[in-house]
C-alpha cells in the first residue's frame, strides 16, 4: 500500500524535478525530508534567507575573531578617534569604523556583532526550552485528552492571553534583571504555542490506523506517544520553532530596550537602541539607532522568510480556494513551484 | 447559552483570584524586613524599618495580608506607593486615559487596514495584489513596534522639522478634553507604529482564514446558483472567517497592552508602561504591582467577553 503510494508521489516528483535521472535512484533517497529539501531548494526567498541565518550564527560563533580583526573591541571607548572635538560620533566609513560609532566613541560593527550572540542565545536557547516544553505537554494534554487536557489547554490559553512583557514587568521588578531569567521568562510563556498546536496534532493522529495497532501490539502509553506519534510532528516543531526564534529575539530585544533584560555595557540590539534612543544626539548622527534596528530586523525578517518556505516545501497542500475559477490545475501543478501557481493566478 | 455565560464568569472569577494570589507572591511574599526596608528608604535604620514594617501591616501571617491586599483590590483601592507614600489611585488615574487613547486608536487603525488587504489577499490569490499583500505583511511584522516607532519619530518627527516642516508634534500627551484635534495629533505616530505591526498580522490571518473558508464546498454551491462573486465573498466567506479572527483578537488583547507600554517608552507618553518602568527604577514594588493586576485584570475581562461574542457568533461553540 505504501509502495502504491510512494509509487504515485514519485511521478509526480518526476513531473517536476525534470533532472531526476532512473526512477530506481530517484527512488532510493527520496524520504519526505529530501522532498521537502528539494522544494524548499527551488524557493529562492528562504535559500537567501537560510544563507543569511547560517552568516549570522558564524559571525556569533566567531566574534571575538571578527572583532579583532576589524580591531575594536565591543566596548572599548575610542574617545580621541571614535568621537569628534565636539563630541559628535564618528560617521560610518571614517577613521575605520565601518558602520560609525555611538555616543560613548565606541563602534558600531562591533557591538552589533557582539549583540548577534545575545539574540541567538536567546533566541535559539528560549525556543528551544520551549520546544521541549510544549512538545511534552502538548503530547500529555492531546494523547490522554479528558481532565487531564482540559486543566492543561487551559492553562496553555491563559499563559497565551498574557504578555511575557507583563511577567517580565513582575519578575523583574522583584529579583532584577539577568541573561538566564530573561530565558527562563521567555521560554515559560512560549511554549504554549508549540503546545497548543501539537496538542491539535495530536488529538487527530492519536485516532489513526498505527496508534490502534500499537496499542493492539500491547506498548505502553509512553512509547505511543514518544515513538509513535512524536516523529509525526517533527515536520510541524520545526516550522514552528523557526517562526518562534525571531519572536522571541523580538522579546529579547523588546525587554533589553525598557531596561528589563540585558544591561549595559553588554551589547545586545535592544539594549543599543534604548541608548541611543535616550539622548538626542541620534537626530544628528542616525547611524548608532538605525543599524542595531536594521540588524534585528534583518534577523527577524529571514527567519520569518524561511520559516514560510519551511511550510510551503513540508506542507505542500497549504492554503487553495474555490473562488478562483480555475480548479481544474492538475494536482502535480498545485504542488509544484510558484510559476505555475503564478500562471493560475493571472487567468483568475 | 445563558449557562456558558455563567459558566465563563465563573472561570473568570478563579482566574481573577489566581492571577491576584501569583502577583501577591511574586511582589510581596518573602522576608518582611526586606520588603519594609525598600518602604523606609535607602539609608533607614532599624527602628525605621520596624516602624515601616507595622504601618505595611508586615507583622500579620501571610493569609491576612493577602486577604487585607484583595479586601482593597475590591474595593478598588491599590495602596500606598512606596516612593512618596501617596495613594496609587491617583497615579493610576492620571495614566490609564493615556494608555486607553493609545490602545484605543491603534486597534481601530489596525482592523481598518488589516481586514481590507487580508481580504484582498485571499480573493486575488496569487496574483500581484496578494503579492503586494505578502510583502506589506511580512515587512510590518518582521518590525517590532518600537523599531517602527523610533523610526517614525527619526523620519517623520525629526528629519521633517529640520526641513521646516512640522507636520508631527513633539512626544507627549494632550489630553482630549483640552483638545481633540491636539489629542489626536500627538498620538498619530503613536498609533501608526502600534497599529502597523498587528495590522501585518491580521492580513495574513485574515487571507489564510478566508482561503480556507473560500476552499469550502458550499462557497462552490453559492457560486455555482448563481450568486455574484461579490456577494459569495463577502455574505457567506467574510462571515464565516471572522470567526477565528475574533478569537485571534482576544488573544492579541494583551499584545496589544504590551505593545502599547513599549510604545508610551519611545514616544515619552506617560501611561501604564511609563509608570510601571519608572516604578521599577525607583524599587516601587506595588505601583508595579498595580498596574500587572490591573493589566491582567483587563486581559481576561476582555478575554472572556470575546470568548461569549464568539459563542453568539458561532452557534457551534455553545455546545461544547
Amino acid at each position: 500500500m505504501s509502495l502504491l503510494r510512494a509509487a504515485v508521489e514519485l511521478e509526480v516528483i518526476e513531473e517536476q524535478n525534470p533532472d531526476a535521472k532512473g526512477t530506481e535512484q530517484a527512488y532510493e533517497g527520496r524520504t519526505p525530508w529530501r522532498l521537502a529539501w528539494g522544494r524548499l531548494k527551488k524557493d529562492r526567498v528562504a535559500m537567501v534567507s537560510l544563507g543569511f541565518i547560517v552568516l549570522l550564527f558564524l559571525v556569533a560563533i566567531f566574534a571575538p575573531l571578527l572583532t579583532a580583526l576589524i580591531g575594536h573591541g565591543p566596548n572599548t571607548q575610542y574617545t580621541t578617534s571614535g568621537l569628534s572635538l565636539s563630541g559628535i560620533p564618528v560617521a560610518p566609513g571614517h577613521n575605520g569604523f565601518l558602520l560609525g560609532t555611538d555616543d560613548q566613541g565606541r563602534d558600531v560593527l562591533s557591538r552589533i556583532i557582539y549583540g548577534s550572540r545575545i539574540s541567538l542565545e536567546v533566541g535559539v536557547g528560549a525556543t528551544a526550552v520551549a520546544l521541549v516544553l510544549g512538545l511534552v505537554m502538548g503530547l500529555v494534554s492531546g494523547y490522554y485528552g479528558g481532565w487531564i487536557d482540559s486543566i492543561l489547554a487551559r492553562f496553555m490559553d491563559i499563559l497565551l492571553s498574557f504578555p511575557i512583557l507583563l511577567f517580565a514587568i513582575a519578575i523583574v521588578a522583584r529579583f532584577g534583571p539577568s541573561l538566564d531569567l530573561l530565558i527562563f521568562v521567555i521560554a515559560m510563556f512560549s511554549w504554549p504555542y508549540i503546545g497548543r498546536l501539537v496538542r491539535g496534532q495530536v488529538i487527530a493522529l492519536r485516532e489513526r490506523e498505527f496508534v490502534e495497532a500499537a496499542r493492539a501490539l500491547g506498548s505502553s502509553d509512553l512509547r505511543i506517544m514518544f515513538i509513535e506519534i512524536a516523529p509525526n510532528l517533527i515536520a510541524l516543531a520545526v516550522i514552528y520553532a523557526t517562526l518562534l526564534i525571531p519572536i522571541n529575539i523580538v522579546t529579547e530585544a523588546t525587554l533589553s530596550f525598557l531596561g528589563l533584560g540585558v544591561l549595559p555595557p553588554t551589547a545586545s540590539w535592544g539594549n543599543m537602541i534604548a541608548e541611543a534612543q535616550t539622548g538626542d544626539l541620534f537626530t544628528v548622527a542616525w547611524w548608532f539607532l538605525v543599524f542595531p534596528c536594521v540588524a534585528l530586523v534583518l534577523t527577524t525578517l529571514a527567519f520569518n522568510l524561511l520559516g514560510d518556505g519551511l511550510r510551503d516545501a513540508l506542507d505542500p497542500r497549504h492554503g487553495r480556494s474555490n473562488i478562483t475559477p480555475t480548479k481544474r490545475v492538475k494536482r502535480s501543478a498545485r504542488s509544484s513551484g510558484r510559476e505555475k501557481d503564478n500562471s493560475e493566478g493571472k487567468r483568475a | 447559552m445563558i449557562s456558558l455565560i455563567i459558566r465563563r464568569l465563573f472561570y473568570l472569577v478563579i482566574v481573577l483570584v489566581i492571577i491576584t494570589f501569583l502577583t501577591y507572591v511574586v511582589f510581596f511574599a518573602g522576608n518582611p524586613n526586606d520588603l519594609a526596608a525598600r518602604f523606609a528608604g535607602r539609608d533607614a535604620g532599624t527602628a525605621e524599618i520596624r516602624d515601616a514594617a507595622i504601618r505595611l501591616g508586615l507583622n500579620h501571617g501571610f493569609w491576612y495580608q493577602y486577604w487585607h491586599y484583595l479586601d482593597g483590590l475590591l474595593h478598588g483601592n491599590f495602596g500606598l506607593d512606596f516612593q512618596n507614600a501617596v495613594p496609587i489611585n491617583s497615579e493610576l488615574a492620571r495614566a490609564i486615559p493615556v494608555t486607553a487613547s493609545l490602545v484605543l486608536g491603534a486597534v481601530v487603525l489596525w482592523l481598518l487596514i488589516g481586514i481590507p488587504i487580508g481580504i484582498m489577499s485571499a480573493t486575488h490569490p496569487r496574483t500581484l495584489r496578494d503579492r503586494g499583500g505578502t510583502v506589506f505583511a511580512l515587512t510590518f511584522l518582521s518590525m517590532p513596534p518600537f523599531v517602527l516607532g523610533l523610526m517614525f519619530l527619526l523620519v517623520f518627527y525629526f528629519y521633517l522639522t529640520q526641513a521646516g516642516i512640522t507636520w508631527f508634534p513633539a512626544a507627549g500627551y494632550v489630553a482630549p478634553s483640552q483638545s481633540i484635534g491636539q489629542w489626536a495629533d500627538h498620538l498619530i505616530l503613536p498609533w501608526l507604529s502600534l497599529a502597523l505591526v498587528q495590522a501585518a498580522v491580521y492580513t495574513r490571518l485574515i487571507r489564510g482564514s478566508l482561503l480556507d473558508v473560500l476552499g469550502e464546498d458550499y462557497i462552490r454551491t453559492a457560486r455555482a446558483k448563481g450568486l455574484s462573486r461579490r456577494t459569495v465573498v463577502f455574505k457567506h466567506g467574510v462571515r464565516a472567517a471572522l470567526t477565528p479572527v475574533i478569537t485571534q483578537l482576544g488573544i492579541d488583547v494583551g499584545t496589544l497592552l504590551a505593545g502599547a507600554f513599549v510604545i508610551e517608552r519611545v514616544f515619552g507618553l506617560t501611561g501604564l508602561g511609563q509608570l510601571a518602568l519608572n516604578a521599577i527604577g525607583n524599587d516601587d514594588l506595588p505601583v508595579v504591582a498595580a498596574v500587572v493586576v490591573l493589566a491582567a485584570v483587563f486581559i481576561v475581562v476582555m478575554n472572556t467577553i470575546v470568548d461569549i461574542l464568539y459563542a453568539v457568533l458561532d452557534p457551534r461553540v455553545r455546545l461544547t
